[in-house]
């Protein structure tokens, strides 16, 4: 579904991406790990072209979007979801229309259309109540479940987390990491970084390890936290668990 | 009779003449009418211009820069540099003459258009702060959605943006009823060329400028306190 060849990132001097080279299949639940400012969160801003890669290909579905042009990118982010770390709600506009506003201003559904598929999406989350309040109103894992929400109503193919429990208070995570879980099992294809390696050995697929811009090693979560091979990947868990 | 008094009571005559006498109140009301609206209409095609000014050099500050958002930054700079670094006295005789001159229009479309251009320069740099000071997650989510950049900024950003520009405009328009009394010079007969006529009448110069002060002033506050409760209003939304 997305294939990467020889992505390199740099922020001038700084090689964030070292020719990357990874391949993602329909239905994976990637898991990306690794040490602050080792490149997975500008790994997974290149895959929908937040950041543009200074080198490299990336394919999403048959697409090789690094040499498409505007419009053709902003068709193929409405089939790629993104959640962040500080969710990013749209502060002005209610819960509702935060949901809605992409999918009718895309005239992919009519207002109608939008609003009852986003109240299905609230319901599922068990947020339908929030409907017409405004993010102000909402506490932190609350606006990240509506975040993922927004997302969702775009119907997307993949949906990429970039720490979506980074900024959450302790008693938060929870919620938001069930919502992930309950939408990996409905068989989405998820990219998601994160520090929560509980998340990572329960429902990835596949755990990534990176550092200083490489992929150092790769494996099944059961192989990758019991069996790691790479030096500083046994000194990164040491760490972490 | 009391020295006092009797200074009292040729204020009062000189106030008489200078407002009450043959209905001169109406020629200061008058004038005022034609100050607010130059100003206001100023404002209209101040915050037009500004606000392509300010995308401009939005666009420039936060996207690839390619030929033409380069020349285009070149241009809105030029223009910024030149329209801040002149007195808007010498322009709004450059653009009398101008205009004037050609199109033989009406000397308030001159005042207009020389004040509107004046405050694009510097309503130019308040959006461009309003729309910086909107987060950067916003318009990436927004992108990130399949939106365009344009309809990111029209919808999203903007919106946010207006909040924190709409006091600062408020403000702009108040300076500009003050610095707009020198519109007289290109013959729009605004409240403080009325008060320069009277007083060529009534060969008493003083009382009808007193009271063109005391009118500009009494506005002035009364706007400030307008805005004062506006802008408490919009923090409030803010608080919920």
């Amino acid at each position: 579904m997305i294939d990467v060849k020889g992505l390199c990132k740099s922020f001038g001097d700084n090689h964030v991406l070292r020719n990357i080279d990874e391949h993602i299949e329909k239905g994976e639940k990637v898991v990306i790990v690794g040490p602050s400012g080792s490149g997975k969160s500008t790994f997974l801003r290149c895959l929908n072209l937040l950041e543009r890669p200074t080198a490299g290909t990336i394919t999403f579905e048959g697409q090789d979007i690094t040499s498409a042009r505007a419009k053709e990118v902003n068709k193929i982010r409405q089939k790629m979801g993104m959640v962040f770390q500080h969710f990013n709600l749209f502060n002005h506009l209610t819960i509702i229309d935060n949901i809605t506003l992409a999918p009718v201003k895309l005239k992919l559904m009519s207002k109608e259309e939008a609003e009852k598929k986003a109240m299905e999406l609230l319901r599922r989350v068990g947020l339908e109540d929030k409907a017409m309040a405004y993010p102000a109103q909402l506490s932190g894992g609350q606006k990240q479940r509506i975040a993922i929400v927004r997302s969702l109503a775009m119907n997307p193919d993949v949906m990429l987390f970039d720490e979506p429990t980074s900024a959450l208070d302790p008693e938060m995570v929870g919620e938001v990491l069930d919502l992930m879980k309950q939408l990996a099992d409905s068989g989405m294809t998820m990219v998601v970084v994160t520090h929560e390696m509980g998340f990572a050995r329960e429902v990835g697929s596949r755990v990534l390890f990176m550092a200083d811009g490489h992929i150092l090693e790769q494996n099944t979560p059961e192989e990758f936290f019991n069996h790691p091979k790479n030096d500083r990947l046994k000194d990164f868990l040491s760490k972490v668990l | 009779m009391n020295p006092m008094l009797q200074w009292l009571e040729e204020c009062g005559d000189s106030f008489y003449r200078a407002f009450i006498e043959k209905d001169r109140y109406l020629a200061y009301f008058r004038g005022f009418r034609t100050t607010l609206i130059l100003s206001l209409f100023a404002v209209l095609l101040g915050v037009g211009i500004g606000l392509i000014l300010a995308l401009i050099k939005y666009m420039a500050n936060h996207m690839k820069k390619g030929v033409i958002l380069r020349v285009l930054n070149w241009i809105a700079n030029i223009y910024i540099a030149i329209i801040r670094g002149t007195p808007v006295y010498v322009q709004l005789l450059i653009i009398y003459f101008i205009i004037f001159a050609q199109l033989d229009a009406s000397p308030i479309v001159a005042g207009v258009i020389c004040f509107g251009i004046n405050s694009s320069a510097y309503v130019a740099e308040v959006i461009r702060a309003g729309i910086e000071a909107v987060d950067g997650g916003q318009m990436e989510a927004g992108r990130s959605l399949g939106l365009g950049w344009g309809q990111t900024m029209i919808s999203i950003i903007l919106p946010q943006a207006i909040k924190n520009i709409l006091p600062a405009l408020g403000n702009e328009f108040i300076t500009l009823i003050k610095e707009t009394a020198i519109v007289g010079t290109i013959a729009v007969l605004d409240v403080t060329k009325a008060a320069q006529n009277v007083g060529v009448i009534t060969y008493e110069y003083l009382p009808p400028l007193l009271i063109t002060a005391a009118m500009y002033l009494v506005v002035v506050i009364i706007l400030t306190k307008l805005l004062g409760i506006f802008e408490r209003r919009l923090a409030q939304s803010d608080r919920r």
